[in-house]
């Protein structure tokens, strides 16, 4: 059997998997978004947005618009396939088109979560590996007890105190929002607003997470380290440096690959709770007040992008793990 | 041989607590635990309010103990008057009023002569303000009034407070009264907030009445004046007055003041505890439980079974958790135990998958096999072979799950998803979010709340750290 035939078979195999737990997930979604608080608990999505005064036939037309009156199931074939073609449908609230609702947000939420994710993996990784080139030392004590220290925080609370501090005492910094009102016209002067309004939640998020990588990086390490193959490779002489790239990297990187994928949609659907402490105009605090409105297209919408991208990343990350790793394979 | 499982568990935690006498950080995250399970249990003690219960002082009010300072030295404090028979100076004015005490109440009653009268008592108490002027201060007279075959008599109630230098501001007037009235129940007020009030003392609208009229040092008097005017006859008037109340809203209170509504923090961090460790160890254990159930029988059974519930537990895996609690608590949350159930409910997924592969490995031993060929039933094997090798991994799960609960209910009550009549720490943070603390730079409403938030969950990190080390000699790392 080659290699590449092994590893299409893998991957065919895994395509299969991840598609199906794709539509069990949308399945799943329907049924709780949906079916349970409007079939099962009664509440009619339409009584949140609707005038009271209207009649019922006025109703009638309106729940008509968004496809509420039809079958159950005729709902979710009709769901699933315009999820599939890129149809997200009209938000119950704004009546516009979500995916362009969605386009205004998507810049602010990628330039948050997108450098704040690169920072907490890049200072994380470094932060690790100096550990645990260092373990047993005072340093690498410091890293372990800050980051269990860090890692007890609820991440608003972090951010709570840092708009405390520097926004409402020493005032250095905006207390909420992507932009001034108005908005500064020169680009130059543009881009040093934007990235003075980004300050706070970038590091609120970098420090709920960098902490956390780095241990697990460490931990990865060290285990790594403990195994046999390490002692054999030492023992033939090569040096640390040599026994860590060629022989620890190789077996640290699949479940690091697999955290990034994990890491990675995240960019795309935004931190629910830093974009609404900071009150960031992006999708994670798009998606929790569309929640709290009842606007379930948006809600259905932001949670159906997340689980795709969750399970294409997965899936780039097996195939990724099973190039490195030729074992995994042949599982 | 066989001992009761009681006492097995007994020597176990026995042992168990004997161990942790040896791990540094667990014998600290247990101490702390102590704390705040004592502190949860003896809350009604600890805590001196109702965490609920509004209006302690004035809104936004200080910690008490920042009296220390010379700039808070003088902040208002709360002064609570409650003014009855014997604290009144009363004097009489007309022949036909009497006034006594009875069953508690100030009786005035003024009898019907062969001619009209008007008379009157005037009662006053002194008190001594020494502090600065404070926003608000209300007051209630609570009466009663009944005319005995008299009709056209009437009866007059008013309120002034005069300050040390003479000023006197008409507070309360019941216009006069002709017929019989209890507001015994519902009694007259006044409160320094009322506009019209404000705007009949010639101040504006947005002035706060207290500083107003509160902005000498000295004895003020609050005056209460009767008149009553009888008709010729022999019928009477009676007024009955209640205690009087009269409320100065302190701007120091407790030990962490006070929040929008004038709820003591204090109580409410007190019983803050309750709500995160109820909630962090019932989501624990029934989301251990599950993980439990699904991962033994995932595992023990294999084939079908297994794929099945496997595949069920990915997808789970895979949806993004915090956003689907939200929707859903939108419209099923708001209750305590729901909330529970919905974390316990979506956090059992990782544990199901380990549980399941430890699970696996156990039935192949050979120790289970030889069971299975003495014809022991699956029951007896899982329960005697299986469950007993699982219960370091139980034991560490269930104490390693708990600080992701409480950081997850924090995070929920935060977002406003929480029960409202329930006192949580995250409640504290959304009202001191929204509620204005910030811009006040209440530091001492918004650091609290946070630190216990942490620090419970560091107890349960640093327990579940030393219970890995002790339960799992396996996975002590060479150095």
């Amino acid at each position: 059997m080659s290699t590449t035939s092994s590893l299409l078979r893998y991957m065919a195999r895994r395509a299969v998997d991840r598609v199906a737990v794709l539509f069990l997930s949308l399945v799943l979604q329907f049924l709780l978004l949906r079916v349970l608080p409007y079939y099962v608990l009664g509440i009619d999505p339409s009584f949140f947005f609707l005038n009271p005064n209207l009649t019922e036939t006025q109703r009638e037309l309106i729940r008509k618009q968004f496809g509420l009156d039809e079958p159950l199931f005729s709902q979710f074939v009709k769901y699933v396939l315009c999820l599939f073609t890129g149809r997200l449908g009209y938000s119950f609230y704004t009546r516009r088109p979500v995916i362009s609702e969605l386009l205004e947000r998507l810049p602010n939420t990628i330039l948050l979560l997108g450098t704040s994710t690169i920072l907490t993996i890049i200072i994380g990784l470094i932060i690790g590996i100096i550990a645990v080139s260092k373990r047993g030392s005072r340093f690498d004590a410091t890293v372990i007890g800050t980051s269990i220290f860090i890692s007890a925080f609820p991440v608003f609370y972090i951010g709570l105190l840092l708009l405390l501090i520097f926004g409402f005492y020493l005032r250095w910094f905006p207390l909420a929002g992507t932009v001034s009102r108005p908005p500064p016209k020169d680009p130059v002067a543009y881009l040093a607003d934007v990235l003075w309004h980004l300050a706070l939640p970038l590091t609120t998020i970098v420090v709920a997470g960098a902490g956390g990588f780095a241990l697990f990086i460490r931990n990865l390490f060290l285990t790594q380290l403990g195994e046999d193959y390490v002692l054999t490779a030492r023992a033939k002489g090569l040096s640390e440096r040599e026994v860590m790239y060629k022989h620890v990297m190789r077996n640290v990187l699949p479940p690091v690959i697999n955290i990034l994928a994990l890491e990675l949609p995240g960019i795309i659907s935004g931190a629910v709770v830093v974009e609404t402490v900071f009150s960031w105009y992006g999708v994670g605090r798009w998606l929790f007040d569309a929640a709290m409105q009842f606007d379930y297209p948006v809600v259905q919408a932001v949670l159906f992008i997340q689980v795709v991208l969750t399970i294409v990343s997965l899936y780039i990350a097996d195939l990724v793990i099973a190039i490195l790793d030729p074992r995994v394979r042949l599982r | 041989m066989s001992e009761s499982p009681l006492k097995r568990i007994w020597y176990s935690t026995k042992n168990l607590l004997f161990e942790l006498r040896l791990h540094k950080t667990g014998l600290i995250g247990l101490i702390i635990l102590l704390f705040y399970t004592i502190v949860a249990i003896f809350a009604p003690y600890i805590a001196p309010n109702d965490p609920n219960k509004m209006q302690l002082a004035d809104s936004y009010a200080y910690p008490e103990w920042f009296a220390i300072f010379p700039k808070y030295r003088n902040l208002p404090r709360n002064i609570f008057l409650n003014i009855g028979y014997h604290d009144w100076s009363i004097s009489i004015e007309g022949d036909n009023l009497s006034v006594d005490e009875v069953n508690g109440y100030t009786v005035i009653i003024a009898r019907c002569s062969d001619h009209t009268s008007y008379g009157s008592v005037l009662m006053e108490y002194s008190f001594n303000y020494s502090y600065d002027p404070p926003r608000r201060f209300e007051g209630e007279i609570p009466y009663r009034v009944d005319i005995y075959d008299a009709t056209g008599s009437y009866v007059r109630i008013k309120c002034f407070i005069i300050t040390p230098s003479g000023r006197s501001y008409e507070l309360y007037d019941s216009r006069p009264i002709a017929y019989n009235l209890s507001r015994l129940d519902a009694p007259g007020t006044y409160d320094a907030r009322d506009v019209f009030l404000k705007i009949k003392l010639g101040f504006s609208p947005h002035d706060y009445l207290g500083e107003k009229i509160f902005n000498e040092k000295g004895t003020y008097t609050l005056r209460l004046l009767v008149q009553v005017f009888t008709v010729k006859g022999d019928g009477y008037v009676e007024v009955k007055l209640a205690n009087k109340t009269f409320r100065i809203y302190g701007m120091l209170y407790g030990l962490l003041g006070t929040d929008n509504l004038g709820c003591d923090l204090f109580s409410n961090l007190v019983y803050g505890t309750r709500i995160s460790l109820i909630v962090g160890i019932l989501a624990s254990i029934i989301s251990v439980s599950l993980g439990l159930i699904v991962g033994l029988i995932a595992g023990y059974k294999g084939g079908i079974t297994d794929q099945i519930l496997m595949f069920f537990t990915d997808t789970l895996l895979f949806m993004p958790i915090l956003p689907l609690i939200i929707a859903i608590s939108v419209f099923i949350g708001k209750s305590l135990y729901l909330e529970i159930a919905l974390i316990a409910l979506l956090s059992w997924m990782g544990l199901a998958r380990n549980i399941r592969a430890y699970v696996m490995s156990l039935r192949d031993s050979m120790y289970v096999e030889a069971a299975r060929a003495i014809g022991a039933s699956d029951m007896y094997i899982v329960f005697r072979h299986i469950l007993p090798q699982l219960s370091p991994l139980i034991y560490i799960s269930l104490v390693m799950r708990i600080p992701g609960a409480i950081l997850l209910e924090a995070t929920l009550s935060f977002l406003n998803l929480g029960d409202p009549s329930v006192p949580s720490w995250g409640r504290m943070l959304y009202n001191a979010r929204y509620a204005g603390a910030f811009s006040r730079l209440m530091w001492w409403w918004v650091i609290p709340p946070g630190l216990a938030i942490t620090f419970l969950a560091l107890a349960f990190i640093l327990l579940g750290h030393a219970l890995d080390e002790i339960l799992n000699p396996r996975l002590r790392v060479r150095r």
